[in-house]
């Protein structure tokens, strides 16, 4: 301690050189990162602007010559089979993803609650075992589970993604919305239990209205996952008006190899609502990401 | 007759005292109402997969067969496993794979919280931006690089000729050497968004007056980093390294969609392997083997994760 207090004026010198360093550092380093986050974003973008021709030139046109929306409008338009496939399998995205989201919001709701609340005998051993699921690959139980949904009849239904999806959801839902539960005060409730209500009325009336970012978050993080979701829906549905857009996409460009500036023109299309409503959250969904793990 | 129920009430009221688990279990009932739901589909979804996959195993499935008519062959699976020289391949791939991609992800993500840390202009854009690759699909994410990678196209190889550093395009995909570190730095590319923010929320819980008094005491940047700031993130660097790892570990997308694993199985990762055995060539039964493999090594995984977790909520609690 003393020798750090001696040695502190010519440390004062000093440090200020090192801050800086770091901060440069830093700076430098930021600099790299974003353009290796942003520069195939961008190249994305550029390569889904430019005609089939244009895409398959060496050198590459780093900038395209001729840009047009060929791909976006082909893509969109209901009128050729390419756009029917497309608006068709993004619709199954959105109804898969929304069901999910909605289902999974309602369960992990009370479950939650009650890992943060209650006391009650194998509460932690329940609760690892919410999350230990969460570590078993998809691969574990994609035979089994396709005997399951056999027996249930829910093969090349929308059923089974929206089942399946479900029960992953649920591990990180729980985790996540039991950290913003663990945040609301206690006293509160206790408050509205003695002026007279009821548990389960002081869950809805008080604590639901406060955990609603908690529950924006979630929904986010299940919308996310289910959007982006492929080995369910590669194994569980076959049938082409069934499919949705990471399988559809993956089905029709293993036909179509050599379209590029398609491919990627539906790449950024299935990217557009996940980043959107990524954009639009992002303050609720970093904060119940980060909580269940920093608090927990 | 009142004896009896004499008896039975001092008997009862006994064993209530012995089994003060049941007990406790019977007062507690209704809390058990808010987590049923959610057991309730996990044990259908969860519980039996997992009994079925178990028993699989035990079983040789010859493609084209009907999955009743399963025969027998004890640990012949296991031991078929263990002695093919693929299976040593998969298994080195897919270590090099879950440290590389995990080591460097969540260096890079550490990197880029602590550099986002400090207030600047732009911050909160650039940390936008930084998260993009990890919402977007991994599918999407697997197309976008296999462009990039392109043997003939491609703009890195584009790149390097424009630079002279390469005479012709070099393929990274179609060549044994390069295609797993090719792949992992796709797979860091969407991960390492993942290490920035659970270090980003860590951050914030390094306690500024530490921080200052240290200062004051003459520490240097490195000094207060690494005897600060560092020991506080201890336990959420744990978790989010034993996340990266299991998620790495159990990547799919990536290697499936870029490149099915090959070239001769230069980019056969575990859970790619296994699906091919199922899907693939039909032998359900080695596959399930594989599985089974898989849950020990994961088990162990976990112990880890919940003991560091439980870690966290000791140190929580005496705090």
């Amino acid at each position: 301690m003393s020798t750090i207090a001696e040695t502190a004026p010519r440390g004062q010198t000093r440090r200020r050189m090192r801050v800086d360093g770091w901060r440069w550092g830093g700076r430098i380093f930021l600099v790299f990162m974003l353009l290796y986050t942003a520069l195939p974003m961008i190249w994305m973008l550029l390569t889904s602007i430019k005609s089939g021709f244009a895409a398959m030139q060496f050198p590459p046109q780093w900038w395209p010559d001729e840009p047009t929306l060929a791909s976006y409008q082909k893509l969109l338009d209901p009128q050729n089979s390419v756009g029917q496939d497309f608006l068709r399998f993004f619709w199954n995205s959105l109804f898969v993803s929304t069901a999910t989201t909605i289902l999974s919001v309602i369960v992990a709701v009370p479950a939650a609650y009650a890992f943060s609340r209650f006391r009650f005998p194998g509460r932690n051993f329940l609760f690892f075992a919410v999350l230990l699921r969460n570590m078993f690959p998809a691969v574990i139980f994609l035979v089994p589970l396709f005997i399951l949904m056999r027996m249930l009849g829910l093969v090349n239904t929308h059923g089974s993604l929206i089942l399946t999806y479900l029960t992953f959801g649920l591990p990180l839902a729980i985790w996540l919305l039991k950290g913003f539960y663990d945040n609301i005060p206690v006293q509160l409730e206790q408050a509205a239990r003695i002026d007279g209500a009821t548990r389960f009325q002081a869950f809805i009336l008080i604590v639901m209205p406060l955990s609603t970012p908690g529950i924006i978050a979630t929904a986010i993080y299940s919308f996310i996952g289910a959007w982006n979701e492929y080995i369910y829906a590669y194994t569980f549905l076959s049938k082409n008006e069934q499919l949705t857009l990471p399988v559809g996409i993956q089905r029709f460009f293993s036909e179509n190899t050599t379209d590029f500036p398609g491919l990627m023109a539906a790449s950024f299309m299935m990217s557009v609502p996940v980043v959107v409503l990524f954009l639009v959250l992002q303050r609720y969904f970093v904060r119940a990401l980060t909580e269940g793990a920093v608090k927990h | 007759m009142t004896i009896v129920t004499g008896t039975a009430e001092a008997r009862r009221r006994l064993q209530s005292a012995r089994s003060g688990v049941l007990r406790r279990v019977w007062e507690h009932r209704a809390d058990y109402a808010y987590v049923l739901p959610a057991i309730a589909v996990m044990l259908i979804v969860i519980a039996y997969p997992i009994y079925y996959t178990i028993e699989l195993s035990f079983f040789k499935t010859p493609p084209g067969l009907q999955l009743r008519d399963k025969i027998y062959v004890g640990f012949d699976n296991y031991t078929n496993i263990l002695t093919s020289p693929v299976f040593w391949k998969v298994t080195w791939n897919t270590m090099i794979w879950t440290l590389a991609s995990t080591f460097i992800s969540f260096v890079l993500g550490f990197g880029s919280a602590l550099a986002l840390h400090r207030d600047f202009i732009g911050r909160g854009v650039l940390r936008a931006i930084l998260i993009i690759p990890w919402v977007i699909s991994a599918v999407a994410a697997s197309y976008i690089w296999k462009w990039i990678y392109h043997s003939d196209f491609g703009v890195i190889g584009a790149v390097l000729v424009g630079l002279g550093w390469a005479d012709r395009p070099p393929n990274f995909i179609d060549n044994v050497t390069t295609v797993l570190p090719s792949l992992i730095v796709v797979n860091i590319w969407r991960e390492f968004p993942f290490a920035m923010i659970m270090m980003m929320a860590g951050l914030q819980t390094v306690p500024e007056q530490l921080l200052s008094a240290a200062k004051v005491d003459g520490a240097s940047a490195w000094q207060r980093f690494w005897h600060v700031t560092f020991p506080h993130l201890s336990s959420v660097s744990t978790v989010t390294i034993l996340l990266l790892a299991v998620a790495n570990f159990n990547s799919f997308i990536i290697p499936w969609i870029m490149t099915g694993g090959g070239p001769s199985n230069a980019s056969h990762i575990w859970i790619t392997h296994i699906y091919e055995l199922a899907f693939g060539r039909q032998l359900w039964g080695v596959a399930s083997a594989y599985s089974v493999l898989l849950f020990l090594i994961l088990m162990t995984l976990g112990y880890f994760y919940v003991r560091a977790l439980s870690g966290n909520e000791r140190k929580e609690g005496s705090a």
